[in-house]
């Protein structure tokens, strides 16, 4: 009678034990951390050591020179010029190689990874490794900063565009086969009317982009903003590097409000 | 006749064509718009054949930098300069990513609007935004380097600060969409707050998150060159020096060993994040297009 009740009551289960590949990877993690912190001399001491020295240049940045923004327009339209005409041949460019880099649209094995492989290296570059090259090709200017950004841009644009071009709807597809459409028939009437507002979208994205990066192409010497931020820190004019950050923390601000707006109605 | 009558007035008309007229109004606003930006740029458009006539020269000294024999003075030097410069720009970008994502997940809960106070949320919703808005160097120029002094130190601090900005946005908007139903069962089950965070909630969007991480660290690797050119260190530092003295064969050589790492992290990192992805409920692509904000 009293045996029927203990089975009634089940064990509570085992835990489980702690998986051995959970193990290994958070060892990995810490050895990969402590060795990275080696390498690089991470510490946290100058915080406390040093911090006088980062106060006085903390204490000129909360006291902004307003007056400078009068010279800072200039490179504004600059920067904002170099952004515009860079995303717009890039987007335009990317867009042919976002054809190339989707089996739907390229139905060659061999031009389809080639320019898989090409979009590749040509993303693994960052922006400032083609800012340098341009400025020793073409000397230091709007221009380098325009050519860098326009090779920058058509890694991502292709990219981005690519995926949506592999996610488009078969329907229309199957539509321009049956007619007999030819490669580029099938690109332009049965693909890129799905695409468009999405790579629409991407290029107001990339455009937002080029915006932020402005800082870095200047400083390596692309023009615009950034120019200005290198030339003022160089000779340790903080309040004018604080009134140009403040007015880039403005520009930026209302440039991603518009484009989100634009974004919405897009897509 | 009757009949024929009649097929004539069940043909349709073919229907107007719709107007072009607002694209045709777009595409001329847009061409204006890039022909005056070309103009506002005060881009010297007349040195633009140069990159013809230079680019092949310098490209094929490029060329000739890695096809030399690398154990051979002085290649061995510039090898040696370029892994070395790759590794420590590595390690910036992975002790960028750790800091990022260790101050990512307080700021993902705060930040989250089914877990904090709306006042709370607010609050840290406009620091990750205001600090999303500046770029890394920013941070660099007008922090780091005045305290940390030029180095990696100062890089990876800078990285870090700027990876809180989106991982704890992404991590926020993750736990604003998991499911409520164990959040119910361990509230139901008397659970003390801190277990129902852990359990219930941190549980559902790890994967998502270690995702982040990592796609985060794939593009820490290409800011932290970026910041080599302030002087904080790595390849970039090495890059930009060899660009001042025009050492073409060097430059060829850094960029090759950027060019394969970066591709050859990227493959590891993206294979590790399918993997994490496939045995959650997320999907893919949808993770995919949230990272591509970072």
């Amino acid at each position: 009678m009293t045996v029927a009740a203990s089975p009634a009551a089940p064990a509570r289960p085992r835990k489980p034990r702690p998986s051995r590949v959970l193990i290994l990877g958070l060892v990995a993690v810490a050895a990969t951390t402590a060795w990275a912190g080696w390498e690089i001399g991470f510490t946290l001491g100058p915080l406390l050591e040093n911090f006088s020295n980062g106060w006085v240049v903390v204490e000129q940045f909360l006291h902004p020179n307003w007056s400078y923004l009068g010279n800072a327009w200039t490179a504004w339209l600059e920067t904002i010029s170099i952004a515009v005409v860079a995303s717009f041949f890039g987007v335009a460019v990317g867009l042919v190689f976002a054809y190339m880099a989707s089996r739907v649209t390229n139905r060659s094995t061999p031009l389809y990874r080639a320019t898989k492989w090409f979009l590749a290296v040509l993303r693994s570059l960052p922006d400032v490794a083609y800012v340098l090259i341009f400025v020793a090709l073409v000397g230091v200017g709007s221009l380098a900063g325009i050519l860098a950004l326009f090779i920058f841009n058509i890694g991502i644009a292709a990219k981005l565009t690519a995926e949506t071009i592999d996610a488009v709807d078969q329907g229309p597809l199957e539509a321009a086969d049956a007619s007999g459409a030819g490669t580029f028939a099938r690109a332009r009437w049965a693909v890129q009317p799905q695409i468009l507002p999405n790579f629409l979208s991407y290029a107001l994205y990339i455009f937002e982009l080029n915006i932020r990066s402005s800082v870095v192409i200047g400083y390596a010497g692309g023009g615009g903003i950034g120019q200005l931020i290198q030339v003022q820190f160089a000779r340790f004019n903080f309040e004018n590097v604080s009134a140009i950050v403040i007015s880039m923390f403005v520009v930026v601000l209302l440039i991603d409000q518009l484009s989100q707006h634009l974004r919405r109605r897009l897509v | 006749m009757n009949a024929a009558s009649t097929a004539s007035e069940t043909r349709t008309v073919r229907p107007e064509e719709p107007g072009k007229a607002r694209a045709t109004i777009g595409a001329i606003a847009l061409v204006v718009v890039v022909l005056a930006g070309g103009f506002l740029s005060n881009a010297d458009w007349g040195k633009l054949p140069d990159i013809f006539t230079e680019g092949g020269k310098y490209f094929s000294l490029m060329l000739k930098g890695l096809v030399q024999n690398p154990f051979s003075e002085p290649y061995s030097e510039y090898w040696s300069a370029a892994l070395g410069g790759m590794l420590e720009s590595i390690s910036m970008a992975w002790i960028g990513t750790m800091i990022g994502a260790v101050l990512s997940i307080p700021m993902g809960f705060l930040a989250a609007r089914n877990v904090s106070h709306p006042v709370v949320v607010q609050v840290t919703r406009v620091i990750l935004n205001a600090i999303r808005t500046l770029p890394e160097l920013v941070f660099a120029i007008i922090l780091l380097l005045p305290i940390f002094g030029f180095g990696p130190n100062a890089g990876a601090l800078a990285l870090g600060i700027g990876a809180v900005g989106t991982l704890g946005k992404l991590t926020a908007e993750a736990l604003e969409g998991i499911d409520p139903g164990p959040v119910e069962a361990a509230r139901a089950a008397g659970a003390p707050g801190s277990a129902i965070l852990r359990w219930t909630y941190w549980s559902q969007v790890l994967p998502e998150v270690l995702a982040f991480w990592l796609y985060r660290f794939e593009i820490n690797i290409r800011a932290s060159a970026i910041l080599g050119i302030i002087g904080a260190g790595g390849i970039g530092s090495v890059l930009s020096q060899a660009f001042r003295y025009r050492e073409w064969d060097f430059i060829g050589i850094l960029l090759f060993v950027i060019i394969v790492v970066t591709v050859l992290v990227d493959a590891v990192s993206g294979a590790v994040r399918h993997r994490i992805i496939a045995g959650s409920g997320v999907s893919d692509t949808k993770v995919e297009q949230d990272a591509a904000t970072l």
